[in-house]
């Protein structure tokens, strides 16, 4: 244990001397380590606020159950059970025909008179259901929309948050654009790190034939350039994640600044997505590194 | 090929020359012997170890009982004396008071406990080949092999040098020198093997 124990206070050291010896090289690749897991983060930070955005007005949706002239009594109380039957829903009201079109001639004030013309009433009367702290995920506005209209005696069924689909759009964009963009820059911290241990692996070349050459164990050798790739992965997603949260604050600040008040919540990272990150930087490092040693080494 | 049917035999504790022309194999056989190539065909046993029947790090851990000197020294340059012969030990785990007591001690017994501090670059030929022989020497090897240890010095330094093999050797390591330099053996009752294309001659 305590063998082992040293054995990785020197592992570490000989990877921090290496980083030293060729600190321009890696403050070079942290730091295109750093931007790329940035622009990865800003995608990861702008689809949760996204998503946060929809699911916050998708919790107060409300939808207008517009019913079929001259049904009867029955049918109306049947489509009512239908309507408190679905989760969530609560019926803010019932707005019979007589009514809308009196709710219509207050709407139009001095100009009631246009309606006069009417020989009969051709406004329909309707249900006017809330959805409360019914997440998006539970809530599909279309499915209930198609599920209400096949009850007998519905005409129609509209939801005002129609073009909520299109953030959904919008979402579902932001998430391709950012795995496509990940999966690149991904590629692109492997191949920095890739290159960037071959050159210190390169640049010690003599030592690492000298250890070799007085027994030491491949993982003696390989353990330190190990630690350098991860170090360099950790790094630049904690840089990332800095610069992120400062560009964050700054941003929060001008929103309230123009609008007058943080009219939409524009939340940083949780603590899960921060960790992913940097456990991304971290596998991306390691697996960095083993690429490298592996071209490298036929011991 | 560069070796065929050799067929030999060092006993423990011996003293032996392998010489012969240049491109004889005499470089091949001492990485043979230390594992750093695997025969094409044949075994090296080793102290009752067959090479080629263990793994890469049982192949690594034998290496650490079997000290390599060149004759390009092959020591870190950025590195001190006392850091090149200590990191020999460092590689096998061995605490940190550990290896300063006993890198100090090999330094004394080479001769060079007043210059732990310097550089190789600072040091004469002889000097670095010393620090090249306590850093082979530190994990109290069964074999010390060398490659032409002496064929960058002087005949001063070189007699100094063998006079250093001689007392390795009398303290019981088995010393393996391989060298085309008739200087070298002209003055020796050792064991000497001759390579001659390929093949061993006594």
């Amino acid at each position: 244990m305590v063998a082992q124990l040293r054995l990785w206070s020197t592992f570490f050291k000989h990877a921090l001397s290496s980083i030293l010896i060729n600190r321009l090289i890696y403050a070079i690749s942290v730091g295109t380590i750093a931007i790329s897991l940035f622009i990865f983060s800003a995608f990861v930070l702008l689809s949760v606020n996204v998503k946060n955005w929809i699911q916050g007005w998708g919790q107060t949706l409300s939808i207008s159950v517009y019913l079929k002239d001259g049904i009867d009594e029955e049918t109306r109380e049947t489509i009512r059970t239908a309507i408190s039957t679905l989760q969530g829903a609560e019926i803010k009201g019932y707005i019979s025909k007589e009514k809308a079109l009196q709710d219509m001639k207050r709407m139009l004030g001095s100009q009631a008179g246009l309606l006069d013309g009417l020989t009969r009433n051709p406004l329909p009367a309707s249900f006017e259901v809330a959805f409360r702290n019914a997440g998006r995920k539970t809530f599909e506005p279309k499915r209930i929309k198609e599920v209400l209209e096949k009850v007998r005696g519905v005409d129609e069924v509209q939801y005002s948050e129609q073009w909520l689909d299109q953030f959904e759009g919008l979402l579902d964009m932001l998430k391709v654009a950012g795995l496509a963009i990940g999966g690149l820059l991904c590629v692109a911290v492997l191949f920095i790190i890739t290159n960037t241990i071959k050159l210190a692996i390169y640049s010690r070349r003599n030592e690492i034939e000298i250890y070799k050459l007085v027994g030491a164990t491949d993982w003696y050798v390989k353990a330190p350039l190990l630690i350098e790739g991860a170090l360099q992965g950790v790094l630049g997603g904690m840089i990332a994640l800095g610069v992120l949260s400062v560009m964050h604050l700054l941003l929060s600040f001008k929103v309230i600044q123009v609008f007058g008040l943080p009219f939409m919540d524009f939340v940083f990272l949780s603590k899960e997505y921060a960790l992913g990150i940097l456990f991304l930087g971290l596998v991306l490092g390691l697996l960095g590194s083993v690429i490298a040693i592996g071209r490298f080494f036929k011991f | 090929m560069a070796l065929e049917d050799i067929d030999l035999r060092i006993r423990t504790g011996e003293f032996v020359f392998i010489t012969g022309p240049s491109g004889a194999g005499k470089t091949t056989l001492l990485r043979l012997i230390f594992g750093a190539e695997p025969p094409t065909e044949g075994q090296i046993v080793i102290n009752g170890i067959n090479l080629s029947r263990i793994s890469g790090t049982k192949l690594d851990l034998l290496r650490r009982k079997i000290g390599f000197v060149f004759q390009d020294f092959k020591l870190l340059n950025r590195r001190t004396v006392f850091q090149n012969v200590s990191l020999a030990l460092e590689v096998t785990g061995e605490k940190g008071s550990v290896v300063r007591k006993k890198t100090h001690q090999m330094l004394r017994a080479v001769g060079l406990a007043a210059k732990e501090e310097a550089y190789p670059i600072e040091l004469s030929g002889g000097e670095q080949q010393r620090v090249a022989i306590a850093r082979a020497m530190i994990n109290d090897p069964l074999i010390l092999l060398a490659d032409e240890p002496t064929g960058n010095l002087d005949p001063d330094i070189t007699r100094e040098i063998m006079v250093l093999f001689r007392s390795i050797n009398l303290r019981g390591t088995t010393v393996v020198i391989a060298t085309h330099s008739r200087e070298l053996l002209r003055n020796t009752d050792q064991r000497i093997i001759v390579l001659h294309r390929g093949k061993a001659f006594e």
